[in-house]
């Protein structure tokens, strides 16, 4: 190989306080093994998500991203995940709908005692992220 | 078959006793074949009022304009408003009034069914005429007749309609005080959303070199925005009124902003703009296609808004402006929801 680093993907990861974020502090703490990659934003609950991160978070730089929130059922709020499941959804087939790769914006449910589980989302998404190569559909253009 | 002279008798009966301040419909415009939106404020003006292919407007706008000028003004309104609304419209009226934006009589909703047709679409007809300068429109049956300086021209509707009309579900206004015209719904002139899946057919690439050219091209004029009676925010997410730059603010202020988007026309602040919009008109956007007649570039914008009012109607179940008392579309939720996509 040349001395060009190997492209590793950026991601943004908007974490739920009550339980994602937990989860991904439980993976550190337990000394699991998942790549660097993610860049984690707290977020008070992911119904709290609007759209406008998501594409921010493109708009930015970002080459994935990540909302990951309660299981159904678990919300601290009651039902902020049940609107966030709606929200993303629309959110998920307007990117696809424009022609960007569905592999770029992911949700997942991880508890606050599933660090495991954190770490494989982690590791699944950058593995599904690199072959895409970096985002720059929705990247704003470098200043010249 | 709808009779003007119905519409101008009941517009002139309502302001005569009062029971209007305005009738809000159309009248011959100055640009020659298309209508102009018409505020009918005394009994004598009703005769002004025309229904014909060109009146395409949708003008629960003016509702919402006069809505934020009675806030300012801080008056009671009194009487009513009467609005002239074809299906489309009447689903806005109805959005808007689900999101408490006016009270159901605050408005007197004169309901007009496009019954077997609808609106025109301007740019097909301009390639139907070859240059030729359309001056009047009118509905005849399942044709529209249009008459140019070289003649009366018989075009069947279906060729020269908006796509959105042919598409239309429901070309009947259910919300209304008083309705003209047969209830058609269930005409179906096209299968519902038939451009947008002619369109989806394609793949993911070819879909982004199309909509990709497309956001290259938007100006950021803002006319989709103006034109949409669903986009009454008094601060648009682009243009930030709440933190005005003034001579006294300081660089790193300005620095230290959040920009969601920025103004500069550029394809990323484009993209973030219109997907935006789109989003905040999932669940509210009633097709009336308005922001794809006012882009001055020609932006399928209408299609994004499809595209979201598909996805409610086949994942949630979910139909905007179907009633009144009706909970929005991402402010509830159902347990049936999908969410096969979470992992």
């Amino acid at each position: 190989m040349s001395e060009q680093q190997a492209y590793e993907p950026k991601i943004v990861a908007f974490l739920c306080k009550w339980c994602s974020s937990a989860g991904s502090d439980l993976a550190g703490v337990s000394r699991i093994q998942y790549p660097a990659n993610a860049t984690p934003i707290t977020i008070p609950c992911t119904g709290a998500v609007s759209p406008m991160y998501i594409l921010s978070a493109f708009n930015k730089g970002a080459d994935g991203v990540l909302v990951s929130g309660c299981h159904i059922g678990d919300c601290h709020y009651i039902e902020g995940n049940f609107l966030a499941r709606r929200k993303m959804q629309l959110i998920m087939e307007l990117l696809g709908f424009i022609g960007v790769e569905p592999n770029r914006f992911r949700m997942s449910w991880v508890s606050a005692a599933e660090g495991a589980k954190f770490a494989q989302v982690i590791t699944d998404f950058v593995e599904d992220l690199k072959p895409l190569g970096p985002q720059d559909k929705l990247r704003k253009a470098e200043r010249a | 078959m709808i009779n003007i002279q119905d519409i101008r008798d009941t517009a002139r009966d309502m302001l005569a006793k009062g029971e209007v301040r305005t009738v809000i419909g159309y009248r011959r415009g100055s640009r020659g074949m298309p209508a102009e939106p018409a505020f009918i404020t005394s009994p004598e003006q009703a005769d002004e009022l025309i229904w014909d292919p060109t009146c395409y407007h949708n003008l629960s706008l003016y509702l919402v304009h006069d809505s934020k000028i009675q806030a300012h003004l801080r008056k009671d309104t009194g009487a009513p408003i009467g609005i002239i609304a074809k299906g489309c419209d009447a689903r806005s009226v109805v959005v808007l009034m689900q999101e408490h934006y006016f009270k159901r009589e605050d408005v007197y909703i004169i309901g007009v069914s496009c019954e077997g047709t609808g609106v025109l679409d301007e740019r097909k007809l301009a390639a139907q005429l070859n240059g030729v300068q359309p001056t009047l429109a009118a509905f005849d049956g399942d044709d529209f007749v249009i008459t140019t300086a070289e003649g009366e021209k018989r075009l069947s509707a279906r060729d020269v309609m908006a796509d959105r009309c042919l598409e239309c579900r429901t070309p009947f206004p259910k919300e209304h005080n008083a309705v003209f015209g047969e209830d058609k719904t269930g005409r179906q002139l096209a299968e519902p959303f038939a451009a947008l899946t002619r369109f989806e057919a394609q793949a993911s690439s070819e879909r982004w070199d199309i909509w990709s050219h497309h956001f290259d091209r938007c100006m950021r004029c803002f006319a989709c925005r103006s034109v949409c009676p669903m986009c009454y925010c008094e601060e648009c997410v682009v243009d930030s009124i709440t933190f005005p730059v003034t001579a006294q603010t300081s660089a790193a202020e300005k620095a230290d902003r959040v920009r969601w988007i920025e103004r500069s026309a550029t394809r990323s602040e484009n993209i973030t703009y219109l997907l935006t919009r789109a989003m905040h008109l999932a669940g509210r956007c009633t097709d009336c296609g308005e922001c794809d007649r006012a882009c001055p570039v020609n932006i399928p914008i209408r299609m994004l808004n499809n595209k979201m009012e598909r996805e409610a109607r086949e994942k949630f179940g979910f139909e905007p402006g179907a009633s009144i008392g009706g909970s929005s579309l991402v402010a509830s939720f159902l347990d049936s929801d999908p969410g096969e996509f979470i992992r």
